[in-house]
């Protein structure tokens, strides 16, 4: 079938000279990928800050087990939801794969916000524990938004909105859990501010069609 | 999890699938004939799922074109382990559901103009003929289809240059120029040869 001239001369411009490309890697590899990158993070983190003082009372009580997983799998979930996601031919339901996690680390930490409030003793260091703790988040934050940020841009996301809340969701799962891990102050509430209200402004302010730096520009 | 063009779009013959995923990744290797080959294929399929949506003939085109630019764009995200079909119809559908809310974000905003919108103190506004003339232009311009109709506001009312307006509206130059030829054809016909 012969198609409308401007359309012929489209495909003859797109086609003459079409260059190679280097294939993406295969989603979940490159999650596996940024989870490592993750695990790095924390671990640096770890090695200069050291582990919380009360690690291995923390270790026999169950909440705070069920935080931790349930951080570190919101993030390792919402990581590989994110890769595939951003493909055209993959479904949407990807994202609801971190959904039972997420829910998990919100029970969680509600729990252990309430522990936290009713065990702080009177003139306890809390703003000093707290802008120790943010120094971490945000140290965890930054390279890893960034690489993310990086690797998403390259899938050019038909689904920007998504990616982009996908993606502060694993960064805010790891982050909380390099905190867990380091600080005894409860701020999984303060990651999730530093990760997920940024993403929701720019979405609310971009009319719903937030992840606009995710977004793909053709002349469309 | 099942291939996304199962549902709704017209059926494709598995070796039709594969030839174009064997094309593609000629393709993507940068084989010129086969790429060209691909797109001409693919190009009828997604008019075909774009006529479904009920965009007008023009913008249908439009959206092929988008589609077709779009598929250019990403052509690296494509994986030729997997079948070719659900990742050209994934493509197709964001294009066309953005298309279709931008159109409706559009719409909501718009308001039709009156004459008395537009009536204006200067003398030479109002000469009955040239109020005629300016009327059946403007009414000609609101029959065009958003997109062309966008590109003739800032290309040729405003007098943008083709930058400025790929600035304003996001589109590429080359589809706001596709898109002002369109128009102008369509007001040529739609005021008559002697008034184009």
């Amino acid at each position: 079938m012969r198609e409308p001239a401007s359309t012929d001369s489209l495909i003859a411009s797109l086609a003459q000279g079409v260059a190679p490309v280097r294939r993406l890697r295969p989603p979940a590899m490159r999650g596996l990928a940024w989870i490592a990158l993750a695990a790095v993070v924390i671990a640096v983190l770890a090695s200069w800050r050291g582990l919380r003082a009360d690690i291995g009372l923390q270790m026999a009580d169950p909440a705070y087990w069920v935080q931790l997983l349930g951080a570190a799998l919101t993030g390792i979930c919402a990581t590989f939801a994110v890769f595939e996601v951003s493909l055209p031919d993959r479904p949407r339901l990807w994202i609801l794969l971190p959904a039972p996690a997420a829910l998990f680390w919100a029970t969680g930490f509600a729990y252990g916000c309430l522990g936290h409030w009713i065990a702080i003793p009177f003139g306890a260091p809390v703003l000093e524990d707290s802008e120790r703790c943010l120094t971490t988040i945000v140290l965890a934050t930054i390279p890893l938004g960034l690489v993310l940020w990086l690797m998403l841009r390259r899938t050019h996301s038909l689904r920007p909105s998504d990616s982009a809340w996908l993606g502060a969701l694993a960064v805010a799962g790891f982050a909380d859990t390099a905190h867990l891990l380091l600080h005894t102050v409860q701020a999984s509430l303060l990651v999730l501010a530093v990760n997920v209200l940024p993403v929701a402004v720019i979405v609310i302010a971009g009319g719903l069609g937030g992840g606009r730096n995710l977004r793909l520009k053709t002349g469309g | 999890m099942t291939d996304s063009d199962s549902e709704g779009a017209a059926p494709l013959a598995a070796s039709v699938r594969a030839d174009w995923s064997v094309l593609m990744a000629r393709g993507q290797e940068g084989d010129e004939r086969s790429y060209r080959q691909l797109l001409h294929g693919i190009a009828p399929y997604v008019r075909s799922l774009a006529r479904r949506t009920g965009l007008s003939p023009e913008d249908c085109e439009d959206a092929v074109q988008d589609v077709l630019m779009t598929i250019h764009t990403i052509r690296h995200t494509y994986d030729p382990a997997r079948p070719f079909g659900p990742w050209l119809v994934g493509v197709t559908r964001n294009r066309l559901a953005d298309r279709l809310r931008r159109r409706a974000r559009i719409w909501s905003r718009e308001t039709e103009l009156t004459e008395a919108h537009e009536t204006l103190a200067a003398v030479e506004t109002n000469s009955f003929e040239k109020a005629e003339q300016a009327r059946r232009l403007r009414a000609a311009v609101a029959e065009l289809p958003a997109g062309q109709r966008e590109a003739v506001e800032l290309l040729k009312l405003k007098e943008m240059s083709l930058k400025e307006a790929a600035a304003v509206t996001g589109q590429s130059e080359v589809a706001l120029k596709v898109a002002v030829h369109r128009a102008v054809k369509r007001l040529r016909v739609l005021l008559g040869d002697e008034d184009a």
